[in-house]
């Protein structure tokens, strides 16, 4: 960890993006109590929690692999952390069945753990933390045991439960699609420190640098040498071509990002759309994805582009065929020199 | 003062730390301290290298350390060429009975060793029943004393050391290795030369350096076995038995030369297993091969005549038992005199071995229990040290650990010798590696964060140690503490140095039977001990099925 300074508001959905190894499982553990901080505090609205003992801090953790006690039932987990609180039996098993019906278990309560699906599971784990009603929720890649397309069905649950019941929720992922769904704010970290703390769509739009642009899906990422420059726009020489982008620099080296899906390669005789910069390229490679179809492009000079299309058809194009490809300036992304890795 | 300034994560380490450094520098390093000092001082008490250098000089020490490696060396090579087919078999072929089996092959590790010496000479020896049947007949007969008899006794009770971890390594081997190799080419035999049996070579050095170890510091055997051979372990006892003046010099000498030796082959071992990570992430045990019948009717002669060749000492002393001796020689008539000349004797010794290793078992396991789970659970330099410290009493014979603490504790700050909490103690120390492999093997698979989520819904990491931990474990922990139970029932290395008439074991009583001639009384108490051992075993043995893999 190193200079990693977070404020999360109460009842926001706060998610950890980033690789393997960046640090965001230990940064949620820390929060959980299950790391030890060399330096710097962590509180919860006016309470400072930091050198509290795990089990005092009533955090909520949702592990990766679900964690529910082999040897308890599905009420004997969700009553778990009650009893620790010493809560009477009786509204234990009220509170303990409003919590099922709240993650749509009821009637599972005598269940064995054995017995029940890795979806089910983690309904179970997610009920055992509502249930104590936390300070805030800890997910740790939560969903990342369950198949595709329970997954995708999951997260959106996560989301409508935490909203209704307006808990502040942190959110471990490595999946940028999930993180950009579920999300309020998503903070982007990489070896242990902050990329970019932003709304998904900010992230996505606007990466403040070019590991969270290539993070949060397939981009360009392009070096050149600013040739001229108006402090609004700037023509950029990427090997053999010019480009324009939006940017303040005046002269020196520069890295811009261009989606896939800001850039379009033209039918033959039809125009640009004003304001589009054009370039000439080759056709290097088809990838059909079903909706999305990917095109590689060289450019002159041997820079490649990827270029994503929503309405292709096999026989407009070719591989090896030379085509035109317009991109809007406004839509490159240009980095501060410092964001650029040396 | 300091559990105040430390984080809460790491007293629990630290007291269970501190504690089990407490007690194994008291009751291990201390007297392990002692019987060295001892080897460098003379009759007054003045520091000299006099004791080595007279040591040096007799032929009879290079013969014992000759004769205790080589015994060590061949019974390892003897029971790897065993086991190892064994396991492949067990693990790769359709062998009838194959349950049964398993079950019989780990049964030789919790009977006695010195009983199937016994056994064996009972059967082989001068007068026994195989040699007198046999010279009735004119066959020519050799002697199974000395150096045949004793590697023939380890290979019979100690192969399952090779066997058991082997078969665990082959399934746990993943399935998509062997097949890569087959789809490479190679054929299914050259695949299990070339691809498997190299990727559990580490299991089987694990197996093979428990059987160098066992076989260099086990007393009762060459005792029953050697006769006029001699090797350390036996050597060390008499001396220091034997020897005149108050420092036991000569036996310090030995005893510090049999622990250079196991401190030697624990050290090689450990430098070969960590240059080696072989561990696959097995998705599936491989299946058994489709093999021809022929292959299947050689497999299944093979491990069941291992296995029952292996339990046939057993099973003679048992029927030896109940017949009647006259001095060393069976009058053919059954009865139950041998028992009862046992236990007219005294029925004592039979209560003391149950107490005393009820009382060690359970010591065993609380202080093992702790140390495995903060091994498992923590790292820190702490734990490194505790993790070599844990292991030290596997590398030092039970004899040598007898002569230290009758050395450290005869007189001074702390006189325990004479009692029977000194036999307690030195259960103790021995199984203690046992009990702490024991239960890491069963924390490794319970996941961590089962405790994490109980201390992050509010139960702190004490109530969840005995609230969730230990329930969880406690199939395991009571399995393993049978296991204790029962190897120290028939502990008999450590005892005969310590014991006193009071506090005699069964061992202890086998022992003396063996001294004398009386045939028939060693055969009842063999068989007493063979009982203690198995009643408990079978008893349990749904619990042990699950973790005998976890053991090794």
């Amino acid at each position: 960890m190193r200079n990693v300074s977070l404020e999360i508001a109460d009842g926001e959905f706060f998610t950890l993006l980033g690789p393997s190894g960046c640090g965001k499982t230990t940064l949620l553990r820390m929060i959980a109590g299950f790391c030890e901080l060399d330096r710097g505090e962590i509180w919860f609205g006016a309470t400072r929690i930091d050198s509290l003992a795990a089990h005092r801090r009533n955090t909520g953790m949702v592990f990766q692999n679900y964690a529910i006690f082999p040897n308890l039932t599905v009420a004997g987990n969700v009553a778990y952390g009650l009893k620790a609180r010493r809560v009477a039996g009786t509204e234990i098993a009220t509170r303990v069945r409003r919590a099922l019906e709240l993650v749509q278990l009821p009637g599972y309560e005598a269940r064995w753990p054995h017995q029940l699906s890795g979806g089910q599971l983690q309904r179970v784990a997610i009920a055992r933390c509502l249930v104590i009603e936390p300070a805030v929720l800890l997910l740790d890649e939560p969903l990342s045991n369950l198949d595709a397309r329970l997954r995708v069905e999951m997260r959106g649950e996560i989301r409508a439960l935490q909203k209704a019941l307006g808990i502040t929720a942190i959110y471990v992922t490595h999946d940028q699609e999930e993180a950009l769904a579920i999300s309020d704010r998503i903070a982007v970290m990489r070896a242990g420190g902050l990329e970019q703390v932003d709304a998904p769509a900010a992230i996505y739009r606007r990466p403040a640098t070019p590991f969270v642009a290539s993070f949060m899906g397939t981009t360009n990422l392009l070096t050149g040498a600013v040739i001229a420059g108006d402090g609004v726009r700037a023509r950029v020489q990427v090997g053999a071509v010019a480009l324009d982008i939006a940017s303040d620099a005046r002269a020196g080296p520069v890295t811009f990002a261009l989606r896939p899906e800001a850039l379009r390669v033209l039918a033959p005789g039809s125009a640009a759309p004003p304001g589009a910069g054009t370039l000439a390229a080759t056709l290097a490679g088809i990838e059909f994805l079903g909706a999305l179809t990917r095109l590689e492009l060289a450019l002159a000079g041997g820079t490649r582009l990827i270029v994503a299309t929503l309405d292709f058809r096999p026989d407009d194009l070719a591989v090896g065929q030379v085509v035109t490809v317009a991109y809007d300036p406004a839509q490159a992304t240009a980095f501060a020199p410092a964001a650029v890795d040396p | 003062m300091i559990a105040a300034i430390l984080a809460p994560r790491l007293r629990f380490p630290l007291a269970v730390g501190t504690i089990a450094v407490l007690f194994l520098g008291l009751f291990l390093l201390y007297p392990l301290f002692s019987v060295f000092q001892a080897s460098f001082l003379d009759p007054a008490g003045a520091p000299t290298l006099a004791n080595y250098a007279r040591m040096l000089t007799r032929p009879l020490f290079y013969r014992s350390l000759a004769n205790s490696l080589t015994v060590a060396l061949w019974a390892t090579v003897a029971t790897v060429a065993i086991g190892v087919p064994l396991a492949v078999c067990l693990a790769r072929l359709a062998v009838p009975g194959k349950t049964a089996l398993l079950a019989l092959a780990a049964l030789p590790l919790v009977l006695p060793s010195f009983v199937g010496a016994y056994a064996l000479v009972l059967l082989l020896g001068r007068a026994g029943i195989v040699t007198t049947a046999l010279q009735s007949l004119g066959v020519p007969f050799g002697s199974i004393y000395g150096m045949p008899g004793l590697v023939l006794t380890y290979t019979l009770t100690l192969f399952p050391y090779v066997v058991l971890p082997t078969l665990a390594a082959l399934k746990a081997v993943d399935v998509s290795i062997e097949e890569a190799g087959q789809n490479l080419g190679a054929a299914r035999a050259r695949v299990l030369f070339t691809v498997t049996l190299p990727v559990v070579l580490p299991s089987i050095l694990a197996g093979a350096l428990l059987v160098f170890m066992e076989a260099l510091e086990n007393f009762g055997v060459p005792f029953v076995l050697a006769e006029d051979m001699p090797v350390l372990s036996v050597q060390a006892y008499k001396l220091f038995v034997g020897e005149v003046g108050a420092n036991p010099a000569s036996a310090g000498v030995l005893a510090v030369m049999l622990v250079a030796c196991t401190t030697g082959a624990l050290l090689l071992q450990r430098t070969y297993i960590a240059r080696r990570r072989y561990a696959t992430q097995a998705r599936a045990a491989p299946p058994e091969w489709p093999a021809r019948r022929g292959l299947r009717l050689g497999a299944a002669l093979y491990c069941w005549g291992v296995v029952l060749f292996a339990l046939v000492p057993f099973g003679a002393v048992i029927v030896l038992s109940f017949v009647r001796f006259r001095g060393p020689v069976s009058t053919g008539e059954l009865g139950f005199d041998n028992f009862v000349l046992l236990f007219a004797r005294s029925p004592e010794p039979l209560f003391n071995t149950i107490l005393l290793a009820s009382g060690a078992a359970a010591g065993a396991t609380l202080l093992g229990v702790p140390i495995g789970y903060v091994l498992t659970r923590t790292r820190s330099s702490l734990t490194h040290l505790l993790d070599v410290l844990a292991m030290v009493p596997f590398a030092v014979a039970g004899t040598v650990l007898g002569i230290g603490l009758v050395i450290a504790f005869n007189s001074g700050f702390l006189v325990l010798t004479g009692g029977g909490l000194i036999l307690v103690l030195a259960y103790m120390v021995r199984k203690l590696p046992f009990s702490v492999r024991a239960s890491s093997a069963i924390l490794h698979q319970i996941d961590p964060s089962l405790e994490e989520a109980s201390i992050n819904l509010g139960v702190s990491p004490l109530r969840t140690f005995f609230g969730l931990t230990v329930p969880l474990m406690l199939g395991g922990i009571v399995g393993g503490a049978i296991l204790t139970w029962v190897t120290i029932a028939s502990e008999l290395s450590a005892t005969v140095v310590l014991y006193s008439a009071p506090w005699a074991t069964m061992t202890v009583v086998m022992f003396q039977a063996l001294e004398g001639t009386s045939a028939g009384a060693a055969a009842a108490a063999a068989t007493v001990l063979v009982v203690v051992a198995v009643v408990p075993i079978a008893l349990v043995y749904r619990l042990l099925r699950r973790h005998q893999a976890a053991l090794m």
